[in-house]
């Protein structure tokens, strides 16, 4: 199913379909592992709107939600 | 290959430079410190405000430079700290490519580019002894096949691999490598494809303790105990140095020579008052006597250096183990609310420590409105260590109530004014983008190094200007200046803060050195009340010059008039609300 990180339930793994926000911060997304075709679990959301953490490749990255949302995913089950 | 090898050669600018390059949190400063020796300076990059550390390095019987570049991911650069890496590129005879070898896909990113770049090279596969407990199993033969350049296994924190990397400097060579951008990720896939295997890998123990440090709710309960103890820690190393070690070690070393001084200046007269200052009772007081070689050394050495001491070494644990970005993502929202970003926790926190590191590292923030309002409330709201020593040792006796009025006060207001700027203020304020690096325990070595070049900072800054502060104070006295601007504001002082006359010399002397001022307040025998309103007005009506120098140099004319208005019209409502309401409440 498609979706994004923001709405991934925690806990849930996806495959990272598109990067579709603003250049510098899809660059550095890209930098850190967070591109198509990877395999990201989604750990936690903070509270209110807060940022969302996943892990890629056993390593942590944390984003603002409204990037989280431009982050496409493909639910894996 | 060195360029000039001739002892002619170690003119400045010819000397041969060894660059240390890699991403972020990959341990290059613990390589760093195992390659250099003592002398190791951190500097600014001309022209910016980014800074890395330099050192010595023996290759060859030759002496080298080693720099310890900015991490980076891309040579792409999209922030400061990244243009200047890539700048530096430029000034480099070799490049030490330093990679997590726990996370290689990610870092081999920047080592095609700089092979794609031509530069000399050879890669360092830092971590190795970790790839073991990750399962991760890497041809080193094959890699270095692939890459063109030597490739050497090291851990750095043990020192493992650090010989066999200073020899391959000599056999450094340009990359091979070439490809198209739009390839990059493939070529890198397909490399890893070839040398790396790795087996299953359950989680560690840090890595769950990792994952519930960003937990919503298991997150802030740690972040607060993580904060207690560290107050904790640095109260009490900090106590305990100034306790055990700087004032006995003043008492019996200084004071007789000073009591001798006076004596023999004849205990009073202007250059007596000058160097050894007022006697109490007869003897010289460290506290209160305010001469140069009395007060004036004391104040830096014995009541600051041990906090200095005790809050960096805090710091560099809660940077070097990996916290630091952790609680950045916890406080992002409440940040987001006073319109910075999580990671502005980082220049706050260090402000504690001393404001002008903490007025440099707000340069990484990256819109106007965030510079403007982390300026403002860096300078009202955020002691530096050296006053809040000098609190300390003023409210001594009324330590609980004393530090609730004043950090409470300081508080509410950093959130208060936090979101009255953010509502004010034109602007975005970007979301984060946000590397966590596993915790790993800090290297003691590149802790050490790190603590002793902040001690050596402060001691070179804070010692010629508490000096020239004391001197200044006993100037404005002996002129009557003091005298007479506590006339000219005694309605402020006394009528709305509720202070004595006296304490308006406390204020002059912030504009330069914020822990003389509290060292002022000492021998005016202030109650609670006006101890707490003293404070707080101190820490918010300015902040040292030097901070204010950089600030203004970083905000510009407009944004600096309008974040002092807002700063003095705030620390003296708030000073006066505060009187009002203690005295209310019969304090």
């Amino acid at each position: 199913m498609r979706t994004n990180l923001a709405d991934l339930p925690a806990g849930k793994t996806a495959v990272v379909v598109g990067l579709h926000g603003g250049y510098g911060a899809m660059r550095k997304l890209d930098a850190m592992g967070v591109r198509p075709g990877k395999k990201a679990l989604k750990l936690s959301s903070q509270f209110m709107g807060g940022p969302v953490t996943v892990l890629i490749d056993g390593r942590q990255v944390a984003m603002g939600r409204g990037i989280a949302r431009r982050v496409l995913v493909d639910t894996t089950d | 290959m060195p360029r000039s090898n001739s002892p002619e050669g170690e003119a400045k600018g010819a000397v041969f430079r060894v660059l240390l390059m890699g991403n972020p949190n990959v341990g290059k400063s613990a390589v760093f410190s195992r390659l250099t020796g003592a002398h190791v300076i951190a500097s600014n990059y001309p022209g910016t405000t980014v800074s890395f550390s330099e050192g010595l390095m023996e290759l060859d019987g030759q002496q080298c430079t080693l720099i310890d570049v900015p991490g980076t991911y891309t040579l792409e650069p999209l922030s400061p700290a990244e243009q200047v890496a890539v700048d530096m590129l430029e000034e480099g005879d070799v490049v030490v490519n330093v990679v997590d070898a726990t996370n290689l896909e990610r870092n081999l990113n920047l080592t095609v580019q700089l092979l794609k770049r031509k530069v000399p090279m050879v890669v360092a596969l830092n971590m190795w002894d970790e790839t073991l407990e990750h399962g991760i199993n890497i041809a080193v033969e094959g890699l270095q096949e692939r890459l063109g350049v030597p490739v050497v296994p090291t851990c750095a924190i043990s020192g493992e691999g650090m010989k066999d990397l200073q020899q391959s400097l000599k056999r450094a060579r340009p990359g091979v490598l070439t490809y198209e951008e739009d390839e990059r990720w493939h070529l890198i896939g397909d490399i890893i494809e070839q040398v790396q295997q790795v087996d299953h890998r359950h989680p560690t123990i840090g890595q769950r303790l990792s994952h519930a440090t960003v937990h919503p709710v298991i997150g802030p309960l740690l972040a607060l105990v993580m904060l207690t103890v560290s107050f904790g820690v640095v109260r009490f190393v900090g106590e305990g140095l100034i306790g055990h070690v700087a004032e006995p070690l003043c008492n019996w070393l200084w004071l007789p020579v000073m009591q001798g001084l006076s004596d023999l200046l004849g205990s009073s007269g202007f250059i007596h008052d000058l160097l050894v200052g007022q006697l109490v009772d007869g003897q010289v007081s460290f506290g209160e006597s305010f001469g140069v070689l009395t007060t004036g050394l004391y104040i830096p050495v014995a009541a600051v250096l041990p906090y200095v001491f005790a809050f960096y070494l805090v710091v560099g644990v809660l940077e070097d183990s990996g916290y630091l970005p952790r609680l950045g993502v916890l406080v992002d929202n409440v940040m987001h609310r006073l319109g910075l970003h999580g990671l502005s926790i980082v220049p706050m926190m260090l402000g504690l420590g001393c404001n002008v590191p903490g007025a440099l590292a707000l340069r990484v923030l990256e819109t106007r409105k965030e510079r403007f309002i982390g300026a403002t409330l860096l300078a009202i709201c955020v002691p530096c260590m050296a006053q809040l020593a000098m609190i300390a040792g003023l409210l001594r006796e009324h330590v609980v109530e004393g530090f609730l009025a004043v950090f409470g006060t300081l508080f509410l207001l950093w959130i208060c004014l936090g979101v009255a700027m953010n509502r004010f203020t034109r602007g975005a304020t970007p979301e984060i983008v946000l590397d966590i690096p596993p915790y790993r325990l800090p290297y003691w070595r590149a802790l050490l190094q790190k603590l002793s070049m902040r001690m050596k900072r402060f001691l070179r800054e804070a010692v010629p200007y508490v000096l020239l502060g004391v001197l200044v104070v006993n100037l404005l006295y002996t002129f009557g200046v003091i005298g007479f601007f506590g006339k000219l504001f005694t309605p402020v002082i006394t009528r709305l803060l509720g202070l004595p006359p006296e304490a308006v010399g406390a204020l002059l002397v912030g504009f330069l050195r914020k822990d003389v001022a509290v060292g002022m307040l000492a021998p005016l025998g202030l109650s609670l009340r006006q101890l707490v309103v003293a404070s707080v007005v101190l820490t918010a009506y300015f902040p040292c010059a030097a901070t204010f120098v950089i600030l203004f140099r970083d905000l510009g004319l407009r944004d600096m008039v309008k974040s002092s208005i807002i700063r003095v019209v705030v620390a003296f409502s708030v000073g006066g609300l505060l009187n009002f309401m203690m005295t209310g409440l019969g304090l």
